[in-house]
């Protein structure tokens, strides 16, 4: 005799709401049936919550973890797809030597480039570093596994609370991601050029300042050129769509690189801010502490400062790392991700290369400068836990405000 | 006199494919058109397949979740709405896209004119006063493709640095008072980077064409009264025509499309119409857009084409 076919609570809720959000449409999905493209495809709710600081969204659980006694992976191939110089060669050997594989490391210089490339199956990593911004997505598409939380556990044991319990507001309950550093979004300036009280009374209009004409480097990546820009014309939201709101921050940036010779870069802060070839820089706090290791011989680490606004929120943010469904090594790609968040190994990891901290319970922000991992003129390039929780977050756009974001850069890019 | 006609009409004809049925061996009708199926099946997979895609993007749509471009390959649901929004672009209040095409223009030009002189020149002393050398010096010529144009152009932002040698070399000769950032988004530092990056495709067919000249031909202008230059400029140069077109078709159209020289030694101030499309393909759901750019430039680069291939049909039907 057949089994009736029950479905679980969660299942007929699942599909209740669904049925409730597709019937008074149906017209339209059937007037859009063979036209290509029109119908959201596989089962994504047409409608979505984007994911908000102040509005946390726990992702839908899309197929199972992997079981706990999956065996590691011998002698495999580690992909891991990640930003350019992001981890230290030296983390990434003695990750190798432990569980006898080979780390085959491919850079991206962009989140929108990574995800593009992930997407149309161009690259099938084991490992991945989304972005809270595109994390959402990626589940609905069936591209991220859950995670199995057993076969973590240095989650819970040294990573923030904030974290795991109740989990980032883009994915409550970790169920995809676990932190791996958190950043903060300032100006990072030449301190034999401007001074610290010209820094802190100039904020973000130290990169709109005439006096560093022709000195000046912004990041060539849309989401942080756009959020800063909007803060400096003193709007508060980062994610905006308001069209109003945007052309202000679009102006804003053509002024900066065409009225005040500013150049769009990738590099700018770690390598051509050492070198002298800028004085003020728009900077992720870790590009600045990693400049201290681009400096030529003989300058000292206090030519370097950092501001980041004390009296209000500013940027902040954090990177994620995720397993694609498509891992050809799920077992080992958890693995990494615990050695990732290993105390000894994360914090070396920060301290000797990559210059952005993880936030672990291990480390004290206070004693970072004592410890002469952070130069004493780069102390405001510490994040804190709170200001992780009051920090402007960059996050999901809803399509409308996405077309208009990029229609902006477009025309920032192509220099009119 | 017939007879010799006769005769003559007979050889070409046993010369000819056809004439092979004469002489006893039989080809099938598709045996000699065969011989360009293959390279008719590369074209068709990688050009006309290819641009198919390309206009299935721009008038398809994009994938509602990632907003990457989903090709629509029926032409009845062609929407056209991306492409006259591109075209508003270029005309109209909101032309952002103009000023990059104009630049293109300009530099295109600038740096294919500069290519065809300096080209010409050393073209000319190659194949006239190469002598036992010529060799050598097409291998100096040739040189520069062993190393990939990414890492020369790296040497280019090196040298170009304002501590870089040629700051140092213009500072010691006393034309420049102070270092110049040649880096900062220059138009004369694109030029330049288009000449040297295209230069060579400018002097190989030049090179070619100026070394097959009868040397009986400028001899006999010498003797017929003509000075140097005016032999120059009635024979060599009406010659080397068709190879002075071939070069700079080979030269401008890739130019046209180039977006590395000006991300690597320009700024957004000197973006070229290859970074529009560069731009656009990887801006999150401008996929069509990009499309539509594509589409714009090879319509436009077509005229010139058509004009190119008109002029070598002639020249080969006067031949």
């Amino acid at each position: 005799m057949r089994q009736p076919n029950w479905m679980s609570r969660r299942q007929f809720m699942g599909r209740t709401g669904r049925a409730a959000l597709a019937l008074p449409c149906l017209p339209a999905i059937l007037a859009a049936c063979s036209k290509p493209g029109s119908v959201p495809t596989g089962t994504t709710p047409s409608v979505r919550f984007l994911a908000r600081p102040d509005k946390p969204v726990s992702l839908p659980l899309r197929g199972q973890p992997i079981p706990t006694d999956t065996p590691i992976e011998k002698g495999a191939t580690l992909f891991v797809y990640n930003w350019a110089d992001y981890i230290w060669k030296k983390t990434i050997s003695e990750f190798e030597q432990k569980f006898d594989c080979r780390v085959e490391y491919t850079s991206f210089t962009s989140l929108e480039e990574a995800l593009q490339k992930i997407t149309a199956g161009a690259i099938r990593p084991d490992v991945y570093f989304p972005g809270p911004s595109y994390i959402g997505r990626l589940v609905y598409q069936d591209m991220l596994q859950p995670l199995n939380h057993d076969l973590i556990p240095n989650m819970t044991q040294n990573v923030w609370t904030t974290f795991w319990d109740p989990g980032p507001w883009y994915d409550q309950g970790w169920r995809y991601s676990v932190p791996y550093t958190v950043l903060s979004t300032g100006v990072a300036y030449r301190r034999d050029r401007v001074s610290d009280e010209q820094a802190a009374a100039g904020g973000y209009d130290l990169l709109w300042d005439p006096a560093y004409n022709g000195k000046i480097s912004y990041y060539d990546s849309m989401p942080d050129a756009i959020g800063m820009a909007i803060l400096r014309n003193g709007g508060t939201d980062v994610n905006s769509g308001d069209p109003k709101t945007i052309d202000a921050a679009r102006d804003a940036i053509l002024e900066l690189l065409t009225g005040l010779d500013g150049r769009l870069t990738y590099n700018g802060v770690y390598v051509k801010l050492p070198a002298g070839e800028f004085t003020v820089a728009q900077a992720w706090s870790g590009d600045t502490v990693a400049a201290q290791y681009y400096l030529p011989k003989g300058t000292g680490t206090d030519v370097l400062g950092y501001w980041h606004p004390q009296d209000r929120p500013g940027l902040v943010g954090n990177d994620i790392i995720s397993i694609p469904t498509s891992a050809q090594s799920p077992r080992l790609a958890h693995e990494f991700i615990n050695f990732l968040l290993d105390a000894k190994v994360g914090f070396e990891n920060f301290a000797y290369w990559t210059g952005y901290m993880p936030p672990f319970t291990s480390i004290d922000p206070d004693k970072l400068v004592a410890q002469g991992v952070i130069p004493k003129s780069l102390s405001t390039s510490v994040v804190t836990q709170d200001m992780m929780e009051h920090g402007y977050q960059l996050a999901e756009l809803s399509p409308a405000a996405e077309d208009l974001w990029t229609s902006a850069w477009d025309q920032i890019k192509a220099g009119a | 006199m017939p007879d010799e006609e006769l005769l003559l009409k007979k050889a070409r004809r046993k010369a000819s494919p056809e004439g092979a049925v004469e002489s006893g061996v039989w080809y099938p009708r598709w045996y000699w058109p065969s011989f360009a199926a293959p390279a008719t099946i590369w074209i068709a997979i990688l050009f006309v397949l290819a641009f198919y895609v390309v206009i299935s993007v721009a008038f398809g749509t994009v994938d509602p979740l990632f907003r990457n471009p989903l090709p629509v390959y029926e032409p009845w649901w062609w929407s056209g709405a991306t492409f006259s929004d591109v075209l508003s672009k270029f005309v109209g209040s909101d032309a952002f896209f103009l000023p990059a095409a104009m630049r293109t223009l300009i530099y295109v030009a600038a740096a294919s004119v500069l290519c065809l002189v300096l080209g010409y020149g050393v073209a000319y002393y190659v194949s006239r006063y190469g002598g036992r050398r010529k060799g050598l010096f097409l291998v100096l010529l040739i040189s520069p493709f062993w190393i990939s144009y990414l890492m020369r152009v790296y040497a280019w932002q090196s040298l170009l640095t304002e501590d870089g040698f040629i700051n140092d070399g213009l500072r010691f000769l006393h034309l420049i008072p102070h270092p110049v950032n040649w880096l900062d988004g220059r138009p004369t530092t694109v030029i330049l980077g288009l000449v040297y990056g295209y230069i060579p495709y400018m002097i190989l067919p030049i090179y070619g064409q100026l070394d097959r000249i009868n040397q009986d031909l400028l001899e006999a202008g010498r003797d017929l009264g003509a000075s140097p230059i005016q032999t120059f400029w009635r024979v060599t140069l009406p010659l080397s025509r068709q190879a002075i077109l071939a070069g700079m078709v080979i030269v401008t159209l890739p130019m046209f499309g180039d977006y590395y020289t000006n991300d690597l030694l320009g700024s957004t101030k000197t973006a070229m119409y290859g970074n529009l499309i560069d731009t656009t393909i990887n801006s999150p759901g401008h996929g069509p857009q990009a499309g539509s750019l594509v589409i714009i430039l090879v319509v436009l680069l077509a005229l010139p084409m058509a004009y190119y291939l008109r002029t070598t049909k002639r020249a080969v039907e006067s031949a």
